[in-house]
């Protein structure tokens, strides 16, 4: 794997991530706050140009590389979000969902590795 | 998780839709970016060039479709359980392989798969228990 392959798995990885901690923000806003106001569009929008991003650069990494090759790294999205939804978002995170999540994460690099 | 609607608004049921659309997608997209790859133009990093490819169209409606969904579900349920779960699909994909294509499944892969249901199953578990005290 190139330097290049490896950057672009990685920011592909972290637009995704980030992606969906703003997009939770923007939908726990809009409970209280409703559609219409600009802080919940400007939130969707961000996480949705985020998803954009990532969405492009999946596809040019799929022109190149075996879907089972650039699986484990999706798989590591679950424990980011996790963890990164307690840190960030103040979500309760039991020492069960912990588990779980790593469970989760082995389980798709093994899937996938294998 | 107050207020959670029922019927065809159940963030549950939700999840579920969610998932099927992004596993069909994802056989879509693979199917799609291999029948225009071009590994030696530089543009094709971007992954734009895709769009040539009717295929990818159709992933994209049903990626817009379960994204529709995943809101819907993050206005109900936390990131920390709602996400671990989407990853059922990671499970559904070479389940599907191997029960409708006949594709051999190794021993790794089924301790992955393994471990994969025993986290799904540690995370629902306290859900569904709140579930039915509703």
């Amino acid at each position: 794997m190139s330097i290049l392959a490896f950057f672009f798995i990685v920011v592909s990885l972290l637009s995704f991530v980030l992606a969906q901690l703003i997009l939770k923000r923007a939908m726990e806003f809009s409970a209280t706050n409703g559609l219409r106001n600009s802080r919940f569009v400007s939130l969707a929008a961000t996480g949705i140009a985020l998803m954009t991003v990532s969405f492009f650069l999946t596809l040019g990494l799929l022109q190149r590389f075996d879907l089972s090759y650039l699986y484990p790294f999706q798989g590591l999205s679950v424990i980011f979000i996790t963890l990164l939804a307690a840190m960030v978002l103040k979500e309760k995170l039991s020492a069960r969902l912990t588990l779980g999540a790593l469970l989760i994460t082995a389980g798709i690099v093994l899937v996938s590795m294998s | 998780m107050q207020n959670r609607p029922s019927g065809f608004g159940n963030p549950w049921l939700q999840l579920g839709l969610s998932v099927v659309c992004v596993i069909v997608s994802e056989f879509l997209l693979k199917r799609g970016a291999t029948d225009i790859a071009e590994p030696d133009s530089a543009f094709s990093w971007t992954g734009i060039n895709g769009l040539a490819s009717p295929l990818v169209w159709w992933a994209i409606l049903l990626i817009i479709a379960s994204f529709i969904s995943w809101l819907y579900v993050l206005r109900y349920v936390p990131l920390t359980v709602a996400y671990p779960l989407s990853r059922i699909v990671d499970v559904l994909v070479p389940l599907g392989c191997w029960i409708f294509l006949g594709e051999l499944i190794s021993a790794l892969r089924w301790c992955g798969i393994a471990l994969v249901i025993i986290g799904l199953a540690l995370v629902a578990k306290p859900i569904a228990q709140i579930e039915e005290r509703l």
